[in-house]
């Protein structure tokens, strides 16, 4: 068997360190080295779903846009409807091409009637930040990247105020815990300044931190404090991708691309075609009277075998698609993922994958694979 | 991590028992701690030739796949279908009940061209 190795020239988060002393296994992602795992995929999954963990997601981008246009803005720089998002809410969004293509997935914060914090993907950064900065010389606001200046953990599962309520103030953790799902609070933790936001990449509930870079390792090891009365546990990028598979929440590069429009995408739900105008509306209308040719659905194996990204997918005989993310699924059971396959297949529907040269049989699932407890 | 003395292994991480004429195959236990959970381990059919290299089965870990390479060339006589049944079983015993396939060398003497435990050991060090 061969195993790989990984080369130097990437970026580093704050909690670089303090990682390697963990004994987490590092790998390239997303342009920086990042923690796959401490020790064991399963069973940080299974500590995500059962207890608390903690993630080290600082490579993700952060951009802030701000000023009298910011609104009108962000309503045509992005799919979802803006006017819907109160100031204190977080909303899912995504930005297209003139082709309808998805430049990347984000969520949008709203701190201020006219200040926008916006969470990016990692690899998208630079593009996205391009992107946006070009689009807005019509507009009056500010756009910075602000990426290099934040840190951000995330705490799923649970007990994951738990975890967080010794490093708040009793006010502070009232606040928190009245704090409904996708919305973002200043708060202070450790008596750093943070945003806290009751969101995640889990099916999890749970919390996303955005700090400064220097409060990142306090933080860190004020989560990870052994003596505390519940436990939390560093989780890595590994169990990070089959939560969230399993949850059928998008990743950017492998379910989506720049050639995949929302509605291909199964983001329809945010996708607010009547909301006016907005960068991509005009091909998405012409996608949807065509009628949508294609869609990214979930599948279970029946038999035995793992997919992965890229393997062919077919009905019948027919190739209709490939496997964009593939996976044991720890949780569910068995294996499966997410496929971008033509439309003609319904739920239920037996399809097979072509694995090392075998045709496996899989079945068609309603997304999500796992319901997501982020409400709970 | 002690490698045994009594086996044979590869550069591609798989080691071999040789008695006679029968060689029982497996991966080493850095393979594993490197792969991480294994989750999936295809093993061929019993009565199947190959030839030394040839891939003849593949080890996943949640995010990997990996092939399995024949130390040297024989036909299979034996797979360990517990192994098959409960990959994740070889993170805990890799030398004993972790064994993959056993198999009919078609000359034994061909184990003599393969890493002993110290060459192996001196190799993944590299």
């Amino acid at each position: 068997m061969t195993l790989s190795s990984t080369a130097a020239e990437f970026k580093n988060t704050p909690l670089y360190d303090l990682h390697r002393e963990a004994g987490a296994k590092m790998v390239a992602f997303g342009g920086w080295m990042m923690p796959v795992s401490y020790g064991s995929v399963l069973n940080e999954h299974k500590i995500v779903r059962e207890t608390c963990g903690i993630f080290d997601v600082s490579h993700m981008g952060e951009v802030r846009v701000k000023g009298t246009d910011a609104r009108k803005f962000l309503q045509w720089l992005t799919i979802n409807d803006i006017d819907r998002l109160m100031v204190g809410a977080g909303q899912y969004s995504a930005i297209l091409n003139e082709s309808g293509g998805m430049i990347d997935d984000l969520i949008i914060y709203r701190l201020d009637d006219d200040e926008f914090f916006i969470c990016v993907n990692a690899s998208n950064r630079e593009q996205d930040y391009k992107w946006i900065k070009e689009l807005s010389s019509r507009f009056t606001v500010e756009v910075e990247d602000e990426s290099d200046r934040w840190a951000q953990i995330a705490v799923q599962g649970p007990k994951s105020l738990e975890v967080l309520r010794p490093l708040l103030t009793t006010n502070d953790a009232n606040r928190l815990e009245a704090l409904p799902y996708t919305h973002i609070q200043k708060t202070s933790l450790l008596c750093e300044s943070v945003y806290i936001a009751r969101t995640g990449y889990t099916g999890e509930f749970g919390f996303e931190l955005y700090l400064p870079i220097e409060s990142a390792q306090k933080v860190w090891s004020g989560l990870l404090d052994p003596k505390a009365p519940t436990k939390a546990h560093p989780i890595g990028l590994g169990a990070r991708d089959t939560l969230r598979l399993e949850a059928c929440y998008l990743l950017y590069g492998n379910d989506m691309n720049e050639t995949v429009s929302p509605l291909e995408a199964g983001i329809s739900w945010a996708t607010k075609l009547d909301k006016g105008d907005f960068v991509g509306r005009a091909a998405l209308l012409e996608q949807k009277s065509k009628g949508v040719e294609r869609r990214v659905i979930a599948f279970k194996m029946i038999q035995d075998a793992i997919p992965r990204q890229g393997m062919k997918v077919f009905f019948g005989d027919k190739l209709i698609g490939s496997v964009t993310s593939g996976s044991v699924l720890p949780t569910v059971g068995g294996a499966g993922g997410m496929a971008l396959i033509e439309m003609g297949t319904k739920e239920g529907d037996e399809i097979t994958i072509e694995i090392r040269g075998q045709q496996k049989i899989a079945q068609i699932f309603k997304r999500p694979l796992y319901a997501a407890r982020t409400k709970s | 991590m002690e490698f045994p003395k009594n086996l044979k292994y590869t550069k591609d991480h798989e080691w071999i028992d040789a008695q006679d004429k029968q060689g029982t195959i497996g991966v080493t236990g850095f393979a594993v701690e490197q792969l991480g959970d294994i989750v999936f381990v295809e093993l061929p059919e019993s009565g199947k030739h190959f030839k030394s290299g040839d891939s003849f089965g593949t080890i996943e870990s949640t995010k990997t796949v990996s092939d399995l390479y024949m130390p040297v060339s024989g036909k299979v006589v034996a797979v360990n279908t517990a192994v098959k049944n409960s990959p994740e079983s070889l993170q805990s015993d890799v030398y004993q009940n972790g064994w993959l396939v056993k198999i009919e060398m078609d000359n034994p003497s061909d184990v003599n061209n393969l890493l002993d435990a110290g060459q192996y050991e001196a190799f993944i060090k590299e």
